[in-house]
């Protein structure tokens, strides 16, 4: 719905017209410039993800180091009828190794 | 509506947002640009969305009067309307633009309504939206403002004419 029609508001369109002119000599700002999240401001982030990727990767498996030759490990240790058994077991991994006993040397 | 096409809008209808945040924050510029970055803020965060219901014009504005009153800092003038009516044409008063001062001394809702229909042509009913209220009331305070402004124009006119 127009309202604007009257001759009666003639002088009220009048009166806003030179409104507008004397407006029209106003500075306007800008429009903001909205930032818009850039790809390539992703890389550090993408490079940093990777890097702690492959640490953990190559660290975590560290421990872990094939050996030239297979170990064998040759441990005492006491059966159901408190009787002593060895137990032979034949590995090419080894992280860390401890003795069951205190001491081999000590003992036997 | 896609981030982009809302940005195209926005910017297409900056320079009357500019003058409608102006006109809400009575007529002082710097809180106008406060107030439009605040809007704009408001839109791209998510906090004010067009749901496309309105015209993204009437919803722009509606989002503009309402931060200009939530900011509070808009500053009413409480001279009466005889007192800025004379001011206004007054010789020794030239730093308060005639047409500004007119304005601002009708009532808000009579100074919102004419501003809309007259200034940024719009319909009654599209004011009534941006204004969050009845059609009915707009019309009420649509006359009145008209009557007002119309007595002010014509004193206007008589005192220039006595000179």
């Amino acid at each position: 719905m127009k309202t604007i029609d009257n001759y009666e508001d003639q002088n009220l369109q009048h009166f806003f017209r030179e409104m507008k002119v004397k407006d029209s000599a106003i500075a306007v700002p800008q429009f903001p410039k909205i930032s818009k999240p850039k790809s390539w401001s992703l890389i550090p982030i993408g490079i940093a993800a990777s890097l702690a990727v492959a640490a953990w990767f190559y660290l975590g498996n560290e421990q872990i180091r094939a050996l030239d030759h297979d170990v064998i490990i040759i441990t005492l240790e006491e059966g159901l009828n408190k009787e002593l058994q060895f137990k032979i077991e034949r590995t090419t991994e080894l992280e860390s190794w401890e003795s069951p006993t205190s001491s081999l040397l000590t003992e036997f | 509506m896609k981030k982009p096409q809302l940005e195209n809008l926005l910017k297409e209808l900056h320079q009357e947002a500019y003058h409608w945040s102006r006109q809400c924050c009575s007529f002082d510029e710097d809180l106008a640009k406060d107030v439009l970055q605040l809007v704009y803020l408001k839109i791209l965060e998510g906090k004010a969305e067009y749901k496309e219901k309105s015209q993204i014009k009437t919803w722009l504005f509606s989002v503009i009067r309402f931060t200009a009153y939530e900011e509070g800092r808009k500053e009413v003038q409480n001279i009466s309307l005889e007192s800025l009516s004379d001011l206004a044409y007054e010789e020794d008063a030239p730093e308060i633009d005639f047409h500004e001062a007119m304005i601002q001394s009708l009532p808000d809702r009579q100074r919102e309504v004419l501003l809309l229909v007259f200034y940024h042509n719009l319909t009654l009913e599209k004011a009534a939206e941006i204004m969050e209220i009845s059609i009915g009331t707009v019309r009420k305070h649509y006359d009145r403002g008209k009557r007002n402004l119309k007595a002010l124009i014509l004193k206007k006119t008589l005192h220039e004419n006595n000179r």
